[in-house]
């Protein structure tokens, strides 16, 4: 599929249209149901904060610890959200593909968006945090863009193919959630690199080359403290670097493929 | 499990005179046997050599052409595969094999509230419908007030569809279809939903519509065969059994009763 076709005119007048009405449909033209939405990855944070920075007393060795917590447990709703709502979305849309013609991931995209816009306001409460906190702004702040970007690109990859598999096999949905929670766990919001560094220099490689763990790390590096491991300062190999980059293009090219040809069957099993 | 085959759908734009050709077309859906769907069963099945699924044919190498401007009704009795051909000609299910061309933009109307929400109101239903069809806002404010008339339902834009009765939906959702201004339009059935009086103003739209608009019927109706179309195709196990004037596709399908 072509980028022009991709973006021509019916395209975005429909992504835009089931957009606002995923966005009503979710909160019901309630205010507070959106706030409690928005404050999801606060709530965390702030149990996360608690339980770990207070109680056990994780990265205090780190400057402005509470940033990075928020930092991750931002970004990884924004995953997650991505994630689940594009999965399940064929499901809750199968009215629509059953009786119209229209390319479908129109809807996985559109039901991402919710998830677009709660990330982009969250970005600007990390922000605030991290100016009272006493970062200093630099020009660095401009890249972390583009490492949400790749996180958008791998959420939408996998959201393409678990999605389209869902529609087959239901069960794909309490798979992936399980998944999710290990990979809680496999990425480090909660503890920092440097305390796997510190024991095993090989397995702190090995969750860098995920490539969730690589964004956050990125954007913490970008956005708080050049103190922060990266893929780039603790990893010496190009290609070893290059996995992240090559996990994340290789699942949207899978999962594009795999749901164009999957989709033409959808309306019969939906 | 097999890899399915799939057939072609264009969608062109060409001054030939002709608004859809059929060719060859044909289609079978994949039941399950099994009650479960989950992943289980689908490796269980895999490794037992079972296929875990039957094949129904439902349409076997049907070809026919649709002309500019003509009214073409399609009649057959229930399960003869008039539904899955529209769906497949309005791009909702893909062929099996065979090829399906429609020239020029198409408006289908196919089910009972073709994608309506039922906790939107009115209003946002028009819009997100308008948008599913390819309308942008601006357009759709331009058809609004008139789909709204057609309808005759003006009082109750904003309340949540729910709370309409199922001929109002049957009828707001016509009204969209035919406001909608496509090259060809695809209908099943909505003759038969609505009151007398809304029926007799259907009647008369299609009436105005002969001549100017390319449209495909599917009906029970033989009276309304024999009123609206230039011409009729019998549809009988997945296949054209008679094709050509509405009077004598009319006395078959009659036949088929007997």
């Amino acid at each position: 599929m072509s980028i022009p076709r991709v973006l021509n005119r019916r395209n975005r007048i429909l992504l835009g249209e089931l957009t606002k009405t995923d966005f009503k449909l979710r909160y019901q033209g309630s205010v507070l149901g959106y706030l409690w939405a928005l404050l999801r990855p606060l709530m965390m944070f702030a149990i996360l904060y608690v339980v770990f920075s207070k109680l056990l007393r994780f990265g205090n060795d780190i400057p402005h610890y509470s940033v990075y917590l928020l930092t991750g447990t931002t970004l990884w709703s924004f995953f997650t959200e991505c994630t689940s709502q594009g999965i399940q979305t064929m499901l809750m849309r199968g009215d629509l593909i059953r009786k119209v013609s229209f390319p479908k991931y129109i809807l996985v995209v559109s039901s991402t968006m919710t998830a677009v816009i709660n990330l982009s306001i969250n970005l600007v409460v990390v922000v605030i945090f991290a100016l009272i906190n006493g970062v200093t702004p630099s020009l660095n702040w401009l890249l972390v863009p583009l490492f949400i970007l790749e996180l958008y690109i791998l959420a939408l990859g996998i959201a393409f193919l678990l999605g389209a598999i869902n529609v087959k096999y239901r069960d794909i949905m309490s798979i992936w959630d399980v998944c999710i929670q290990a990979l809680f766990y496999a990425v480090p919001i909660i503890y920092p690199v440097t305390m796997i560094a510190n024991t095993s220099a090989f397995a702190a490689k090995l969750i860098l080359l995920n490539p969730i763990a690589q964004v956050i790390q990125d954007v913490r590096y970008n956005l708080i403290t050049t103190e922060a491991i990266t893929i780039w300062n603790y990893l010496k190999n190009p290609v070893a670097i290059a996995v992240p980059f090559i996990i994340t293009f290789v699942t949207l090219i899978i999962g594009s493929i795999y749901f164009r040809r999957a989709s033409k069957f959808f309306a019969e099993e939906v | 499990m097999a890899k399915r085959k799939i057939g072609v759908r264009k969608e062109v734009v060409l001054d030939n005179g002709i608004a859809i050709e059929v060719k060859n077309l044909s289609k079978s859906f994949r039941l399950p046997t099994e009650r479960s769907w989950g992943l289980k069963q689908a490796i269980f099945n895999r490794l037992r050599g079972v296929k875990g699924y039957k094949d129904q044919r439902v349409l076997r190498n049907l070809s026919f052409k649709v002309n500019k401007g003509e009214f073409l009704g399609i009649v057959g009795r229930n399960g003869s595969g008039k539904s899955t051909l529209l769906k497949i000609l309005s791009g909702i299910y893909y062929p099996e094999s065979g090829e399906v061309t429609v020239n020029g933009t198409l408006v289908p109307f196919i089910e009972l509230g073709v994608g309506f929400n039922p906790e939107l109101t009115g209003r946002e239903n028009v819009y997100l419908n308008g948008a599913l069809l390819g309308f942008s806002k601006k357009e759709m404010d331009a058809m609004y007030e008139d789909i709204w008339k057609f309808a005759e339902l003006e009082e109750f834009q904003d309340q949540k569809l729910k709370n309409y009765s199922s001929g109002m939906q049957v009828r707001l959702a016509f009204s969209i279809a035919i406001r909608a201004k496509g090259d060809i339009l695809i209908l099943d059935e909505v003759l038969a939903v609505g009151d007398a009086a809304f029926q007799q103003k259907c009647n008369d739209y299609f009436a105005s519509l002969r001549g100017n608009q390319t449209v495909i019927l599917v009906t029970h109706s033989m009276s309304n065969v024999r009123k609206f179309c230039d011409r009729a195709i019998l549809i009988e196990g997945g296949k054209i059994v008679v094709e050509g004037e509405p009077e004598k596709v009319a006395d078959e399908y009659m036949k088929l009763f007997q």
